[in-house]
C-alpha cells in the first residue's frame, strides 16, 4: 500500500520531537480518534522507527505503512477497536 | 483492561545529571504513553525534579527537554510520589512540589512496588 491510497483523518508534525515525544503526542492524539480512524505521523527522531510499531503493537493499534521521505519518517496507524 | 500493567519508576539523580535525571521521565512518558499505568517515586537528589520550576531547566542531548516530558506524564495519568524525609532535609514542602505530587514514605513505594509488573530504579 502506498501513501496515496491511505486516507489519514489527522496529522501529527512531530518534526523536531525527541524521544520520548514522538510516541507520546501519537498517544494523546489517539485519545480523540473513533476506532478505524488513521493519523498520519511525521517525525524526524530515528528512534520513531522502532518506537512506533512497538507502541502501535502494544496499545491494539496498527501500523498500517511507513516510509522515509527526505529527512523524515511518515507512518500510518489506525485506532484500534479497544484503545 | 482488569489486567492493567503498573511500572514503577524510581529516580535518585537530580538535576545536576541531566542524562541520569531526564531517562526516567523519558521511559515513564513511553509508558503512559502505552496505557500502562505509571508512578515515580522520586528520593535523595531526585526530589529536586519535582521542585516547582526546576524540570524546566533540565535538559539532556537528545532527550525531550525534561519540563514538557513532566507534563505529559501528569497529563497522561501517571502519579509522583516524593519521599518524605529526602524532602524535609532538602528544606522543601508540600507548597514547593509541582502541583499533584505526593508526599509518602517508605512504606509506601514498598505497596507500590510489589503491586507493580515491574519497577526501574535510576
Amino acid at each position: 500500500m502506498t501513501e496515496t491510497q491511505i486516507q489519514a483523518t489527522e496529522v501529527l508534525d512531530a518534526r523536531g520531537l525527541l524521544c520520548p515525544m514522538p510516541v507520546v503526542k501519537t498517544a494523546k492524539v489517539f485519545k480523540t480518534l473513533t476506532p478505524g480512524q488513521v493519523l498520519k505521523l511525521i517525525a524526524t527522531d530515528r528512534g520513531s522507527v522502532a518506537d512506533i510499531p512497538a507502541w502501535a503493537g502494544s496499545t491494539g493499534n496498527e501500523l498500517l505503512e511507513w516510509h522515509e521521505e527526505g529527512d523524515t519518517f511518515v507512518f500510518y496507524l489506525r485506532k484500534g477497536e479497544e484503545t | 483492561m482488569g489486567d492493567q500493567e503498573k511500572l514503577v519508576i524510581m529516580v535518585t539523580h537530580g538535576p545536576e545529571e541531566p542524562e541520569l535525571a531526564t531517562i526516567p521521565f523519558a521511559m515513564a512518558g513511553a509508558a503512559v504513553a502505552s496505557d500502562v499505568d505509571v508512578v515515580m517515586g522520586f528520593q535523595g537528589d531526585g526530589c529536586l525534579l519535582v521542585k516547582k520550576g526546576v524540570a524546566e531547566t533540565v535538559t539532556a542531548p537528545e532527550f525531550a527537554p525534561l519540563g514538557g516530558l513532566l507534563e505529559s506524564i501528569v497529563e497522561l495519568g501517571g502519579q509522583l510520589l516524593v519521599c518524605s524525609p529526602c524532602v524535609k532535609s532538602r528544606g522543601l514542602s508540600e507548597d514547593d512540589l509541582v502541583e499533584g505530587t505526593e508526599i509518602v514514605a517508605a512504606a509506601r513505594f514498598v505497596a507500590e512496588i510489589t503491586s507493580a509488573t515491574n519497577s526501574l530504579v535510576y
